[in-house]
């Protein structure tokens, strides 16, 4: 399957994705099946990385350097510079990778694919990533609600092992590495990569304050990195076709395959395998059908609940990338695109945003166990008419106070979004203000 | 205190229930015992395997009362309060008895702008239940959840913490509450990728009899 070059880097421009082959979601019948995925090329990697001397682990980081991969979590955070963080190998520490596949972000439905249909790309991504930073363990979180997938990738990891793929001895070199599949139960903070490793040692899912960062102290005290199961989902792909092959992919900041979540008022919504650097109004017209019955588009969330909504006058030439997407004043995130479109109440979308981050705050700091709640409470009261403007001023004040004052980022996700959803959309509060009981102010 | 303040911030469980097990039926059997200790096997400290072993319980007793935690907890050799903290963090772990089958419909905003309200008033409805409750006869709980992750078919469901349910409608409702009368779960579908229609006749997965791709959503109608 030769990849269809994708042209110049940025190319997301032109019409170019249309002959994209796919490569993270090919379309082939029972790629989830172990014979399925060695018949198709599978694991030719990890035999790669394991028996040919020129990859040793330190040649395997700097290919995912050079392949300017960044993580597909939300963050974006280049993924071989991660890597490098691990501390060189000491005896008698172990070492552990935590494979997030948690997806809690609202608007994002991807991961679930990933694993329902290429799961094997998943563990050979692990397992290379486990070779090039000499890892003991890896721990794949993948979120409670995915029940039915868990039981599918326990049958194909037993398989596995099986087969001498993963655990002692792998391929018959002197390399061994474990996968263990921890089954989460219902907590959105568990995405959140410190409480990931809480939740991993059986605890409540507080996240850590960093420093330490994981890297230093994660797993039981152990280095420890943590990264999207879409992120490892890559290595394979940069060891097949070189990360000079990545880097030309997609936009040339933010390089790569990725999946696109479309959710919300189009016609056809759905994951889509596409580069990055996409122009958002191609996804949203010609991939997704565009906006459900020919209405007009109102608003997108690009990337998950917690980056900020774009107004439809914003989107125009914006790609699918962290460059353009910081421009436009929004993020990347997780590529969970939500569209709504123009008879969307924004003041109604907000109210179920904060409720979401209200019922999802952990507890463990003030500012975000009290601010959330207070912002929800605030936004229901406007909704419902009998919100006054002076409300609108001390939701943002509320933001001010939350930011940026919590162990972890979930009191600033929740933050943002009424930040800007008032920013951009003042005029619909102020008329649900000023329609109110207490409509004087 | 004015109706301005709408969600109590605490409000503390009974720390020492009736308990609802007798003695004798707080035991695992061996082939559980086995299991747990495989789950022990996976992680460095004991303490870890207190999720897995929790999802067993309730698997076993249905829900968590503070007895079967207690029961988890000495089978792995750790404090009761570690079990205790976990189990009452997790929100899939029940910690009241619910109805056979629990309906998670999925409220998150993907599911808000696309009916998932909708369907929770017509399940209420139907039932003569409010979100939350249990029928009388112990059949059905429904619940309005947070984001389950299927934001491309939406609105859907969760049937207790097992197969979803997707592209809900009204007569979807009606379907699966009669199957799940008769004792049918529905079945594992998997979500077709729309790039996929085309190529693989629309299913990736010949061990998935059921499949549905992301459809035009329907107008919400209510949103809270």
């Amino acid at each position: 399957m030769e990849m269809a070059l994708f042209g110049d880097n940025g190319s997301g421009k032109t019409d170019a994705w249309r002959s994209y082959e796919r490569v993270l979601l090919p379309p082939v019948r029972d790629l989830h099946r172990f014979d399925t995925y060695v018949g198709h090329g599978g694991y030719e990697a990890l035999r790669a990385v394991l028996t040919r001397e020129e990859w040793t682990p330190g040649k395997v980081i700097e290919a995912t350097k050079a392949s300017g991969l960044r993580g597909r979590g939300g963050a974006g955070f280049p993924t071989g510079l991660k890597w490098s963080f691990m501390p060189p190998v000491e005896p008698g520490k172990p070492r552990y990778i935590a494979c997030n596949g948690d997806e809690s972000e609202p608007g994002t439905f991807k991961d679930r694919q990933l694993m329902e249909y290429n799961p094997h790309l998943v563990f050979e991504g692990i397992l290379i990533a486990a070779w090039a930073m000499q890892i003991d363990a890896t721990y794949l979180y993948v979120r409670g609600e995915y029940a039915d997938w868990i039981r599918h990738m326990e049958s194909e990891l037993a398989m596995l092992y099986d087969k001498g793929y993963a655990g002692k001895r792998i391929l018959g070199t002197d390399f061994s590495s474990d996968i263990v599949i921890h089954k989460g139960a219902g907590a959105y903070i568990c995405g959140e990569e410190t409480s990931l490793l809480e939740s991993v040692e059986g605890k409540r899912a507080y996240p850590r304050i960093k420093p330490p960062f994981p890297a230093q102290k994660g797993l039981w005290g152990c280095p420890t990195t943590v990264n999207n199961v879409e992120t490892l989902a890559c290595a394979p792909l940069i060891i097949n076709r070189g990360a000079e092959w990545f880097a030309g992919v997609g936009a040339e900041k933010h390089p790569g395959p990725v999946l696109y979540g479309i959710s919300g008022h189009v016609e056809r919504p759905g994951v889509y395998e596409y580069p990055t650097g996409m122009l958002i109004t191609d996804l949203i017209e010609k991939v997704a059908g565009g906006v459900r019955g020919g209405k007009k588009l109102k608003a997108i969330v690009p990337g998950g609940a917690s980056v900020p909504v774009l107004r439809a006058d914003m989107i125009e030439g914006v790609t699918m990338d962290a460059e353009s997407l910081r421009e436009a004043g929004s993020m990347m995130g997780t590529a969970g695109m939500l569209v709504m479109d123009e008879d969307t109440d924004m003041v109604k979308f907000l109210r179920r945003v904060t409720r979401f981050y209200h019922h999802e705050s952990c507890g463990q700091c003030t500012p975000c166990r009290e601010g959330t709640g207070w912002i929800e409470n605030l936004v229901t009261r406007i909704d419902e008419g009998q919100g006054t403007l002076r409300d609108l001023d001390i939701l943002l004040e509320l933001c001010d106070q939350m930011e940026g004052r919590t162990v972890c980022a979930l009191a600033d996700a929740a933050a943002w979004p009424v930040r800007n959803t008032i920013q951009r959309f003042r005029e619909e509060f102020e008329a649900k203000c000023r329609q109110s009981i207490y409509a004087v102010a | 205190m004015s109706d301005f303040i709408k969600h109590p911030v605490v409000s503390l469980p009974d720390r020492a229930p009736e308990p609802v097990f007798s003695k004798k039926e707080l035991v695992f059997t061996e082939a559980e015992k086995e299991q747990i200790e495989t789950f022990r096997a996976q992680y460095p400290t004991p303490e870890s395997a207190v999720m897995k072993t929790l999802w067993l319980a309730q698997e076993k007793f249905g829900f968590l009362p503070p007895e079967v935690i207690r029961l988890a907890a000495d089978t792995l050799g750790i404090p009761f309060s570690l079990a205790y903290g976990v189990a009452t963090f997790y929100t899939q772990y029940y910690k009241a008895q619910q109805g056979k089958y629990v309906l998670d419909v999925c409220t998150c905003f993907s599911c808000q702008l696309c009916g998932g309200y909708d369907m929770v008033r017509y399940l209420e409805e139907k039932l003569d239940i409010r979100e939350g409750e249990t029928t009388e006869d112990g059949l059905f709980t429904i619940q309005g959840v947070e984001c389950l992750g299927a934001c491309g078919t939406a609105p859907m469901l969760q049937v207790t913490n097992g197969p979803y349910v997707h592209n809900l409608s009204r007569e979807k409702l009606d379907a699966l509450i009669d199957a799940l009368k008769a004792g049918k779960k529905p079945p594992f579908v998997s979500v077709t990728l729309p790039q996929d229609e085309d190529d693989l006749g629309g299913n990736r997965r010949s061990d998935a009899e059921a499949t549905e791709v992301g459809q035009t959503p329907p107008a919400a109608e209510t949103f809270e």
